[in-house]
C-alpha cells in the first residue's frame, strides 16, 4: 500500500468526488416551485365578509344625483363662463352664458315699440277727445236748422273712429309688451342654470367657443352633480343576480387600493337588467354578459378615497339560505 | 479475499478501464437524455411554474393547457371571486400576436397581460428594470430568452419601441422567466394594455388566478368553483401536469427519447455484458483455483459482486458527474434555460447500471459456478 494505484484508489475516488459533485449540481439546480406570497395583494376580501357567503361585483363611483349633462337651451357663441370644475353652486346658480346682444337689442327694441305706442295711445286719446267734444257739441244744438244732420254724421264717424284707432294703438302697446317680454325671456335662457345644487364634475365649454342646442348637438357642455353623499353603481354577473341578498351594505375598494376598504349603505336596485359595458379604452364597446346594477352610498368619511368615475371592486354578502 | 477479487479486476488495465467506460457511457447516455426527456416536457409546466404566487388557475371549461385556452366574459372575475375560499382572484390574459420589431421583421409572441395592480402574473426575478415600470403607458416587459432571439445576446432592449396591433409598445425591463415550449418570446404587461394589443375578440380574458385562503385545501377550492361557476378550475400541479400531458399527446418527444434511452440501455449492456463476461471467462482459471483451495461459490458470488460494485461505482460516478455538468455547463443557453436534473433521474440510472450489472454478471457466472476445481489442473 506504499505506492497509490490508480486504477483501485485514485479512479475510485475521482468517480466518488464527481458523485458528490454531482449532488451538489443536482440540489442547487433544482428550481424553486414553492407558492410565495406576491409584494402586492390584488383586491381581496377581508374583514367580516372574509368568512361569510358573498357575491364580487365591479363598478364606478357617481353622483348620487347621477351625472348630469347640462345642455344649453339657446345656440350660439358663450360669451361668459361663471364656473370652475370642483366647484359647490347652488340651484339656479348660473353656470355660463350664451351671446345676448341680440336679445339685449330686441329688448331695446321692444321698450322703443312700447314708448311708441303709448305716444301713439296718448295721441289717439287727444284726437277721440276732441272728436267726442265735437259730437257733443253738436248733439247739444237744439235747433235741428242748425247743424245739418250731415254734420252730424260726420262728427259721430270722427269719434268711433278715433275710438278705434285708440284700441288700435292700444293693442299695439300690448304687443310691444309681449315682444319685449318674449326677448327678455330670451336674455334670461342665454345664461345656463344649475338644475339642481351640487358640485361641478367638468367643464367644456370656454367664452368665445359655440354651444349647440337641441339633441345630437354637442356637448355635455358642463357636467355636474350632488357629490355628498357619492354613490357607486356595482355590476352583478346576471348568472349572481338571485345569490344577492338585497338591502344588505356592500364592502368597496378603489380599485388599486386593496386595503381600503368602506362599507357602503344599500341605495337602491335599478330595475333594468342592462349589457355590460366594458371599460377597456377600446374603440368598439363589448357587449358580452348582462348585469344588474346596484347602488350603494359611500359614506361621508370616505368621500377622501374615492373620486367620481373611479372604478371600485365591491364584496356584497350573499343570501344565507339554500 | 474481496481485495483479491479487486486486484483480480484493476490487473488487466484495458478490460478494467473498457468496462468502467461501458458503464459511465451507458449512465451518462441514460441518465442525460432522460433529463433532456424530462426537461423538454417540463417546457409544457413553465407557463405556470413562472407564476409563483396562485396556486389555483381557473378557466372556459374547454381549455387545456396554457396556450389552448378559450377566453371567458369579463365577469368571470366577479363570479370567481364571489366563491368562498377564495383569497384572491386576479385577471391574467395569455393570448398570441405579432409583433414588428424596430428592424421591420415580424415575430411570434406571447403577449401575457397581469393584473392592472398588483402586478400578480408577472415573474418574480427582474434582471433588468423595475416591475413597477409597467404603470407607466405603453410599457411591456420583456423574458430574458425573448430578449435574445429578438436583439440578440450583446443588445440592451431597454427602452426599444416594438409595434404590437398597430401601437407602440416600449420595453422597460426584463424578467427572468422560463421559455415555453415553443420558446416564443414573452411580452408582460398589464391587463389593460394586453387588451389592446390583442387584436380584438370578444372576450378576452384567458385564465384567472386564485389564491386559496389559508388553511382552505386547493383541491376542495377547485370543486367548490367547478360547482359554482361552472368554469373549469385545476390546481397549479394539475394545470403543469395538463401541459405535460399535451405535449405527449401532440409531439414525438416521448417516442423519440424513449428510442435513445432504450438505446442507450442496449449499448450498456452490450458493452458492459461482453467486456464482463469476457474478464470472468478470462479468470475462470483462477476462479478455479480459488475453489481448489476451498472457496465456496457463495465467496466466490461475493467477490463478482465487489467487482461489479467497484466497476459500477466508478462508472456511474463519470457518468453522472459528465450528465449533470452537462446540464450546469449549458444552464445559460437559451435552449436548455431552467433545465435542471431532477433527483429522481440518476436513481433510475443507477437502478438501470444496477440491472445491467446484475444481468451481465448472472449469466458470466455460471460458468464459474459450474467449473470443476479439477479442470486447473489438468
Amino acid at each position: 500500500m506504499a505506492r497509490l494505484s490508480f486504477s483501485r484508489q485514485i479512479l475510485p475516488l475521482i468517480a466518488v468526488a464527481g458523485l458528490i459533485a454531482a449532488i451538489v449540481f443536482i440540489v442547487t439546480g433544482t428550481p424553486d416551485r414553492a407558492v410565495t406570497d406576491p409584494p402586492e395583494t390584488p383586491f381581496r376580501a377581508g374583514g367580516e365578509i372574509a368568512g361569510k357567503p358573498r357575491v364580487a361585483g365591479a363598478g364606478v363611483v357617481e353622483p348620487s344625483s347621477e351625472t348630469i349633462a347640462i345642455g344649453t337651451s339657446l345656440s350660439g357663441v358663450v360669451e361668459a363662463v361663471m364656473i370652475s370644475p370642483g366647484a359647490r353652486v347652488s340651484k339656479g346658480q348660473p353656470l355660463f352664458r350664451v351671446d345676448t346682444r341680440s336679445a339685449r337689442a330686441r329688448i331695446r327694441e321692444g321698450d322703443a315699440a312700447i314708448a311708441s305706442a303709448r305716444a301713439a295711445i296718448a295721441e289717439a286719446r287727444n284726437a277721440e277727445a276732441t272728436a267726442a267734444r265735437q259730437l257733443a257739441l253738436y248733439r247739444s244744438v237744439e235747433d235741428a236748422a242748425a247743424v245739418s244732420r250731415a254734420e252730424v254724421i260726420r262728427a259721430e264717424g270722427d269719434a268711433s273712429s278715433a275710438r278705434a284707432r285708440r284700441q288700435v294703438a292700444e293693442a299695439e302697446l300690448a304687443n310691444a309688451r309681449a315682444r319685449r317680454a318674449s326677448a327678455a325671456t330670451e336674455l334670461e335662457r342665454s345664461t345656463v342654470r344649475a338644475p339642481i345644487a351640487g358640485e361641478i364634475l367638468g367643464v367644456d365649454v370656454r367664452p368665445g367657443e359655440t354651444v349647440t342646442a337641441g339633441p345630437g348637438a354637442g356637448g355635455p357642455y358642463v357636467l355636474m352633480g350632488e357629490t355628498n353623499p357619492l354613490h357607486v353603481r356595482i355590476d352583478i354577473d346576471e348568472d349572481e343576480v338571485g345569490r344577492v341578498a338585497i338591502g344588505e351594505a356592500a364592502v368597496v375598494s378603489p380599485r388599486g387600493e386593496a386595503d381600503t376598504r368602506v362599507d357602503a349603505r344599500f341605495v337602491r336596485a335599478e330595475p333594468l337588467v342592462v349589457p355590460k359595458r366594458s371599460l377597456t379604452n377600446q374603440a368598439s364597446e363589448r357587449v358580452d354578459v348582462r348585469v344588474m346594477q346596484l347602488i350603494f352610498a359611500l359614506p361621508d368619511e370616505a368621500a377622501g378615497d374615492f373620486r367620481v368615475g373611479q372604478q371600485v371592486d365591491a364584496f356584497i354578502p350573499a343570501k344565507v339560505d339554500r | 479475499m474481496l481485495w483479491i477479487a479487486i486486484r483480480m479486476l484493476t490487473g488487466d488495465r484495458q478490460k478494467f478501464f473498457g468496462l468502467v467506460f461501458g458503464i459511465a457511457f451507458s449512465t451518462l447516455l441514460i441518465t442525460q437524455q432522460l433529463t433532456l426527456f424530462v426537461n423538454f416536457l417540463g417546457r409544457g409546466t413553465t407557463a405556470v411554474y413562472n407564476i409563483s404566487s396562485n396556486d389555483i388557475w381557473v378557466m372556459d371549461p374547454v381549455s387545456r393547457t396554457p396556450d389552448t385556452a378559450l377566453a371567458m366574459p369579463s365577469t368571470a372575475l366577479e363570479r370567481v371571486r364571489s366563491v368562498d375560499g377564495v383569497e384572491w382572484a386576479a385577471p391574467h390574459l395569455r393570448e398570441g400576436a405579432t409583433v414588428r420589431t424596430p428592424d421591420g421583421d415580424l415575430e411570434r409572441v406571447t403577449i401575457i397581460g397581469v393584473d392592472d395592480t398588483s402586478l400578480v402574473g408577472l415573474p418574480d426575478a427582474i434582471i433588468a428594470g423595475d416591475r413597477n415600470a409597467l404603470a407607466m403607458p405603453d410599457s411591456v416587459i420583456i423574458d430574458s430568452v425573448g430578449t435574445a432571439r429578438l436583439f440578440g445576446e450583446e443588445v440592451d432592449p431597454i427602452g426599444t419601441r416594438l409595434e404590437l396591433n398597430d401601437r407602440r409598445a416600449v420595453i422597460r425591463g426584463i424578467v427572468d422567466a422560463e421559455p415555453t415550449f415553443t420558446s416564443q418570446v414573452i411580452l408582460y404587461t398589464r391587463y389593460s394594455n394586453a387588451l389592446t394589443y390583442v387584436p380584438g375578440a370578444r372576450n378576452r380574458l384567458t385564465f384567472i388566478l386564485v389564491r386559496a385562503t389559508d388553511g382552505t385545501d386547493p383541491q376542495a377550492l377547485v370543486d367548490r368553483i367547478e360547482s359554482e361557476t361552472g368554469l373549469r378550475a385545476r390546481t397549479r400541479e394539475q394545470f403543469a401536469r395538463d401541459g405535460v400531458d399535451y405535449l405527449i399527446e401532440n409531439t414525438g418527444i416521448p417516442l423519440n427519447f424513449g428510442i435513445t434511452v432504450t438505446l442507450g440501455f442496449i449499448i450498456g449492456i452490450t458493452i458492459v455484458g461482453l467486456t464482463f463476461s469476457l474478464f470472468i471467462r478470462d479468470n475462470i482459471k483462477q476462479f478455479g483455483a480459488l475453489k481448489a483451495i476451498g472457496v465456496r461459490n457463495h465467496m466466490i458470488r461475493k467477490m463478482v459482486r465487489a467487482q461489479a460494485a467497484v466497476v459500477g461505482l466508478i462508472g456511474y460516478g463519470f457518468g453522472v458527474f459528465g450528465a449533470t455538468l452537462f446540464i450546469k455547463l449549458f444552464e445559460d443557453d437559451p435552449t436548455f434555460k431552467g433545465f435542471y436534473t431532477p433527483w429522481q433521474i440518476p436513481l433510475l440510472s443507477l437502478f438501470a447500471v444496477f440491472v445491467i450489472l446484475a444481468i451481465t454478471g448472472y449469466f458470466s457466472l455460471r460458468p464459474v459456478l459450474r467449473v470443476d476445481p479439477a479442470e486447473v489442473f489438468r
